[in-house]
């Protein structure tokens, strides 16, 4: 991904346009946010091609940039892809190793594999911030397609806390998904 | 009960409260399932204000998704082995490397508030019945929509999602995959699959109990109901929630339509008749003692009472015009 920097002296509109700002942030902090990348991801590559990618998400927002504490507003978003980089990485890791145990006739193809994880990942990312019982309730209640009974008595809880933890993450879920 | 989009503006947003209860009531249905008393209750709940209504739709729809999604990967306990080892990997690293305290959520939620960047590439194609549309699409990827079909596109920075929520469409690759977001892989879904086109130009057709998916050039991954394969040019597959299923010698071409044409091969003619209804408006019946009859040939699909004023030419049977739009095939006399 690359960032295109413009190089236009006609545009005083330009000035003042988000395109601008965003230039004006790439140029003043982008060796600072590399560095900070670099830190946590102890790889130069990804910690480049997230620099860039945290860019590009700010070109593609419609509101205008807060530029009061810049390092803070780059550092939120910066957070939030190295979660994802990660989460990325711990599906693939965790996908490749549940299914080593699988015989060769029904492990998926590489396009197919790379389908599932993406669909894992999206589910991963619905879930993130539930509490792992929480979680766990709501996958068995999803997945293996328990009920709520058979998921207390697995999990050695009681009915009723199986009832509230489903209800919590599909709400969890739905705010994720509708709330503006 | 049909929802009114334009009448539910954002003044209408269900409550938490409302939300929860409509979550309340799609648990409780599902662990009493099939009591009529508690189906007529959660009914009434339902008609009492369109909130709730809204609530119920999208709860379902959202429980729906998670759920289908969940059992598409293939392999017993796949899905939940990986879900959780992952989750646990992840708060590990999380606590390795400290991202300074904060709740630590990905760009999920950040984004979830940004609706721009959402709509920026998001757009949605429709087609009318008997009317077929193509569209290039900014990277380069073709779709033709066939009758009565529709698509929402979400293109961006993170996915580039064709989803066919109606009918028909063909999908040529672009050749271009150069600059952002274009990066990202094509993925295209229907009600019963995930498909991954690779380089390829395919059909995809989505009827009420199945999709069905013709590969032209190219080839197609395809994810569904616990099953997962590539599709070759030349082949076509039925696909359920169940399974993946080949479809060895179809009776029809699947993309004739993008010409203008039917072209079938010892099709019964009940079928015949009931694809070319999905073209027309009104009924076209077929009487049970002709359906069986076959028909080949190619036919065009411009006018199709033209169409089906051929049939008697070639097999005993008559038309019978109850009014322009009631028609019934039957044996002739």
């Amino acid at each position: 991904m690359r960032l295109i920097i413009i190089c236009d002296v006609r545009a005083v509109a330009f000035m003042s346009s988000p395109e601008f700002a965003v230039q004006t942030l790439y140029r003043c902090h982008h060796g600072w946010l590399n560095t900070w990348l670099r830190a946590r991801l102890g790889n130069a590559a990804d910690a480049a091609d997230l620099a860039q990618d945290t860019f590009v998400r700010l070109l593609q927002r419609s509101e205008r940039l807060e530029l009061k504490a810049p390092r803070a507003f780059l550092r939120t978003i910066a957070r939030g892809l190295v979660i994802d980089h990660w989460r990325r990485e711990e599906i693939e890791r965790a996908y490749l190793e549940t299914i080593a145990h699988l015989p060769e006739a029904e492990t998926p193809g590489s396009e197919a594999r790379a389908l599932i994880i993406e669909l894992l990942e999206s589910i991963a990312r619905m879930l993130e911030g539930l509490k792992p019982k929480v979680r766990q309730a709501f996958l068995l209640a999803q997945c293996e397609g328990l009920t709520h009974k058979q998921i207390a008595g697995q999990m050695g809880l009681s009915l009723r806390s199986v009832e509230r933890y489903v209800a919590e993450a599909l709400y969890h879920c739905y705010v994720l998904r509708y709330a503006h | 009960m049909l929802l009114d989009n334009v009448a539910m503006g954002r003044r209408a947003e269900p409550p938490p409260h409302v939300v929860k209860q409509a979550i309340h009531w799609l648990l409780r249905l599902r662990n009493n399932h099939g009591n009529p008393r508690l189906n007529r209750q959660c009914e009434q709940w339902r008609a009492e204000h369109h909130q709730h209504e809204l609530a119920w739709q999208r709860v379902q729809s959202l429980q729906a998704e998670l759920s289908s999604n969940l059992r598409a990967v293939p392999g017993a306990q796949v899905a939940f082995n990986t879900l959780e080892n992952s989750a646990q990997g992840l708060s590990r690293r999380q606590a390795l490397k400290l991202l300074s305290g904060a709740l630590l959520m990905g760009s999920a939620a950040w984004l979830a508030k940004d609706s721009g960047a959402w709509q920026q590439w998001s757009a949605d194609y429709a087609t009318a019945t008997g009317e077929q549309r193509g569209f290039q699409l900014p990277d380069g990827t073709r779709i033709e929509l066939n009758t009565a079909s529709a698509v929402d596109l979400h293109y961006t920075a993170q996915q580039r999602l064709i989803k066919l929520t109606r009918g028909e469409i063909i999908v040529s690759c672009g050749g271009s995959d150069e600059g952002a977001p274009f990066d990202r892989p094509l993925r295209v879904q229907s009600r019963h699959g995930m498909y991954a086109p690779i380089g390829a130009r395919f059909i995809l057709r989505q009827d009420d109990d199945c999709s069905r998916l013709t590969v032209t050039s190219g080839r197609v991954a395809i994810v569904s109901g616990g099953h997962s394969l590539e599709a070759v040019a030349g082949q076509s597959y039925r696909i359920d929630h169940l399974q993946i299923r080949p479809v060895p010698t179809p009776d029809m071409d699947a993309g004739a339509w993008v010409d203008g044409l039917i072209v079938t091969r010892n099709m019964r003619l009940g079928d015949f008749l009931r694809e070319l209804g999905r073209y027309r408006h009104g009924a076209l019946n077929c009487a049970a003692e002709v359906a069986d009859l076959r028909l080949s040939g190619v036919f065009r699909l411009e006018d199709t009472d033209k169409l089906l004023a051929l049939l008697p030419q070639t097999l005993p049977v008559q038309l019978r015009y109850r009014t322009r739009w009631w028609v019934s095939v039957e044996r002739a006399v």
